[in-house]
């Protein structure tokens, strides 16, 4: 996997990349794909996708990325470096693979007798909170942690709501964590503020996302791939190919690495870095709240 | 390498800049204030207790977001000197990720005698100062930054010591050796039961360059403070030796279990005189060799001689 990491730093641009920033948001808001929409209709058509493809969501990330998306969320997690205690938010973490990763991270922590040094801590309750506007996805999440057996001491709360206003107080979550869904939000700024504006003093935001390639040949398979091979298993498999196109419509869309990393530091994040997986496939951006 | 033409100034400076991401302080409590020629804003939030002029550190006050200035500028690249410009330009600035990873470290210091150099100890530093423990993830090599911060940290007490002490001047090279590394080794004596940690962590081969960069500067440091002025091949040669005999005594004091560390101190001596009765001897080897070549070259050439006028 290429590694690709870049430091960002905080600064309070005066003469800001505004005029790029902004047309690129608006444009951002008003894509859904390739097509232009308008944007109160980009949340409904966004909310439709994933409500057609919440039963087949995990299968499907199986298949296009050839199991690869299990490693990107564990790599999420080790960078998260979750502790005992924690208080947690996914955001669009429907079906709760990261979520779920963070607990198992959390209990081998535990299991390597942290205890001494966290007697107080361990009183403070782990808290994952698993937020999604997609109710359909949220019962996937459920359902899935039931069956094996999460969150069975109260520590996953599921809540429906919007990434772009969050029901959560300021200054309450150690962490975090947008994976894979961050593409689909209609205003990313008003999204990173929030994240902003939840994390506590220290606080850590990660970001997983599919992003933009740029080695030579590697760019036009991975195209070929997106624009050939995906429609074509979402068809078979979800019988639902137009989500997926859009699915790869939106990859494209989104703003590159550098620029979504500016973004980030924009929204008041400190140490903003992103790391490039497969060869830019995929990018984890971070940053703190200082 | 580092000392031989800069002023110690300069030096101090240019271990910052090695250091990018850690940032020095001066013994625990205090803290320290830098102040540039160019502008000063809004100082109503400083607070200095003291203010070094020469050496560019800063740090933030705990209670106040203070303003402070970039550091390590003086030898800065022009990333840095970019922020400047930023921060002068907005009348409210704010805190930078790198002081609060100082302020963490620190923190943490005083918990790693009960916690070890370990992450529990970072994030029980980390509650102590504010922050959420998450942070202790956005430290790259989490225990070795801490290990590091604190060699940095004891490498600043002996440069202040070696400042201050007049009578090292008046010793013999050997015996300014043999005190200085007891300083620093008395320095690290309250860690010591959990002390194997930590050159551990430093060996593994991710933290490998900055420690042997750190050693490397400690060594460089001593010999100087010696009277050591010397730039060739024998200059590698005498900070290896002090290598070796630093890390011996250093893993002597380990299993030491004497009162004040007596025992190690005497050990430290012994392997001094060792090294230079051995310097010693290898000049003396040196010169007979010479000699024993010279003759030899005599010979040679009178038989080459005899051999040919036949």
């Amino acid at each position: 996997m290429a590694l690709g990491i870049v430091t960002k730093r905080l600064g309070n641009k005066l003469f800001p990349a505004l005029s790029s920033t902004s047309r690129l948001l608006h444009s951002h808001a008003t894509s859904f794909g390739f097509k232009h929409v308008n944007e109160e209709e980009k949340a409904r058509m966004v909310g439709d996708v994933f409500t057609s493809v919440a039963k087949n969501y995990d299968t499907m990330n199986d298949l296009m990325s050839a199991g690869l998306h299990r490693l990107w969320k564990e790599r999420l997690v080790s960078m998260l470096n979750p502790f005992p205690g924690m208080k947690h938010l996914d955001v669009a973490g429907g079906t709760g693979d990261v979520a779920f990763r963070i607990l198992d991270n959390i209990n081998r922590v535990k299991q390597r007798g942290l205890q001494d040094g966290f007697n107080d801590a361990l009183e403070a309750k782990t808290q994952i909170y698993v937020c999604d506007i997609n109710p359909n996805m949220l019962n996937v999440g459920k359902q899935r942690a039931a069956e094996k057996g999460y969150g069975e001491d109260g520590s996953l709360v599921w809540v429906e709501g919007n990434a772009e206003s969050l029901s959560f107080q300021d200054d309450s979550m150690d962490g975090y964590t947008i994976a894979f869904g961050i593409r689909n939000v209609t205003h990313i700024e008003k999204v990173l503020s929030e994240a902003h504006r939840v994390l506590k003093h220290g606080g850590r935001f990660l970001c997983l996302e599919l992003s933009h390639v740029s080695l030579p040949i590697f760019k036009e398979l991975y195209d070929l791939y997106s624009f050939s091979v995906i429609p074509r298993i979402g068809e078979m498999v979800a019988g639902d190919r137009e989500s997926y196109q859009y699915l790869v419509e939106s990859i494209r869309r989104f703003p590159p690495q550098e620029k979504f990393a500016s973004m980030i530091a924009d929204a008041g994040f400190q140490k903003v870095e992103y790391e490039n997986l497969v060869g830019g496939v995929v990018a984890i951006h971070s940053g703190i709240k200082i | 390498m580092y000392r031989t033409a800069a002023k110690r100034l300069l030096c101090s400076a240019r271990q910052f800049n090695g250091n990018a991401a850690l940032r020095f302080r001066r013994h625990n409590a205090l803290i320290t204030y830098s102040r540039f020629s160019t502008t000063e804003i809004n100082q109503p939030f400083s607070n200095p207790h003291s203010i070094h002029d020469a050496i560019p550190i800063s740090t933030t006050e705990i209670e106040n977001p203070t303003l402070y200035d970039s550091t390590s500028s003086s030898t800065s690249s022009s990333s840095t000197t970019d922020e400047d410009s930023h921060r002068f330009e907005s009348p409210k600035s704010k805190t930078k990720y790198e002081d609060e990873h100082a302020r963490l470290l620190s923190a943490s210091l005083v918990h790693v005698m009960k916690l070890g150099w370990t992450e529990t100890a970072l994030m029980a530093g980390a509650k102590d100062v504010g922050l959420s423990p998450s942070i202790v993830g956005s430290l790259s090599r989490k225990e070795a930054a801490l290990v590091e911060f604190y060699m940095d940290d004891c490498l600043q007490r002996l440069i202040d010591k070696i400042d201050t002490d007049g009578s090292l001047k008046n010793l013999t090279p050997s015996d300014c050796i043999s005190k200085l590394i007891r300083f620093r080794l008395e320095i690290q004596a309250p860690y010591i039961s959990t002390w194997p940690q930590a050159p551990s962590t430093q060996a593994q081969p991710v933290n490998v360059p900055t420690s042997f960069k750190q050693r490397a500067m400690l060594v460089d440091e001593i010999w100087h403070a010696a009277g050591d002025n010397a730039s060739d091949l024998d200059w590698y040669a005498k900070r290896t030796v002090l290598g070796g005999i630093y890390s011996t005594t250093e893993i002597y004091m380990l299993t030491d279990g004497s009162a004040d560390f007596r025992d190690t101190w005497a050990f430290l001596d012994a392997r001094v005189k060792d090294a230079f009765d051995l310097k010693k001897t290898i000049q003396e080897a040196q010169y007979l060799a010479e000699a024993v070549s010279t003759g030899l070259g005599n010979t040679f050439e009178e038989f080459v001689g005899k051999v040919f006028r036949r």
